[in-house]
């Protein structure tokens, strides 16, 4: 089902999964190109989880997705008060978020945090800025811009529009450390996890791509950590 | 000389599974590759924005860090040029 939520700088789309009762879970996607590439596979696993009993939203953030909101136009401080009122929207949910969506979810209210495959915001605006200089050998490097360029500069990433201003803050974001709090990765991360599972990257991928049997594992994965939550 | 063998063919079997898993490649297509398999300009999936994805799956699975102006042409040339460059960083 498609929904809406309101938040301070407009309304957003919010799909919708799941029965009407008992525990929710609200889900942050990767950001930028990698929110297109792993979109299906995140709503795949919140039709795994609605299978498992729990409701679930994914609400569009400000300038990603559907949005309307030129991508230029945001900062992170944007997306986590969108999203922060996305969660408030469903009363006390618990978040999911993958790799970035974790520098959103501490805007939001939440009654516990799961992750998987978080990454630092630097790490991020690196690849960004690789993509930058494969297409862009000699354009000044994201990093000085983020620090040396006045607000409201405008540059952009590999087709992708950005803001100095959300760089300079994405430098520095880390991810959710919200307790309770359950840190999952994929088996070839060499990072330390509460589990790992195993699968690909999909977020790297050119074209967008599924893996319906990783969805399961990570639903089997939330499912027990939200009950748990519940008690 | 026996443990470097090992810990050179653990860099290449993962410079293989980091072809497979950013580009979608088939199991038996990666594992086709050998030392001279052409990469950049040879490979469809392979575009500049897929390169990061590779280069940057490759630092966070080795734990190295590939510095900006490393990133040439030549190091992307075929599948041998990519892994010796890795185990290069890696092995030191």
């Amino acid at each position: 089902m498609i929904d809406h939520y309101d938040w301070a700088g407009g309304r957003e789309a919010m799909l919708r999964f799941g029965p009407d009762t008992g525990p929710v879970v609200v889900a942050a996607l990767p950001l930028f190109e990698e929110a297109n590439r792993t979109r299906a596979f995140v709503v795949t696993i919140l039709r795994a989880l609605a299978d498992r009993g729990i409701a679930s939203a994914l609400p569009d953030l400000p300038g990603q997705g559907e949005s309307l909101v030129p991508t230029q136009e945001v900062t992170l401080r944007d997306w986590q008060q969108a999203f922060g009122a996305a969660a408030a929207s469903l009363g006390n949910p618990h978040t999911v978020a993958i790799r970035g969506g974790a520098l959103i979810t501490p805007g939001a209210r939440r009654k516990s945090s799961w992750i998987f495959a978080p990454v630092d915001g630097s790490a991020l605006v690196r690849d960004l800025q690789r993509a930058r200089q494969i297409t862009q050998p000699k354009a000044p490097l994201l990093m000085d811009l983020a620090t040396t360029a006045p607000a409201g500069t405008r540059t952009e990433a590999a087709g992708i529009g950005l803001s100095v201003d959300l760089l300079h803050l994405l430098v520095h974001a880390i991810p959710d450390r919200a307790t309770p709090n359950r840190l999952t990765r994929l088996e070839s991360d060499p990072e330390e996890a509460n589990a790992k599972f195993p699968g690909a990257p999909l977020w790297r991928r050119a074209e967008p791509d599924n893996d319906p049997a990783l969805a399961e594992l990570l639903a089997d994965d939330i499912a027990a950590w939200v009950r748990a939550c519940e008690g | 000389m026996e443990l470097q063998r090992q810990d050179y063919d653990q860099v290449e079997n993962t410079v293989r599974a980091v072809l497979r898993d950013v580009l979608g490649l088939s199991e038996a297509r990666a594992a086709a590759f050998d030392e001279s398999t052409p990469l950049f300009g040879a490979l469809p999936e392979l575009d500049s924005l897929a390169v990061a994805g590779v280069l940057t799956e490759i630092e966070d699975r080795l734990g190295i860090l590939i510095e900006d102006d490393e990133v040439d042409g030549e190091m992307l040339e075929s599948f041998g040029a990519l892994t010796r460059f890795a185990a290069t960083k890696a092995l030191g």
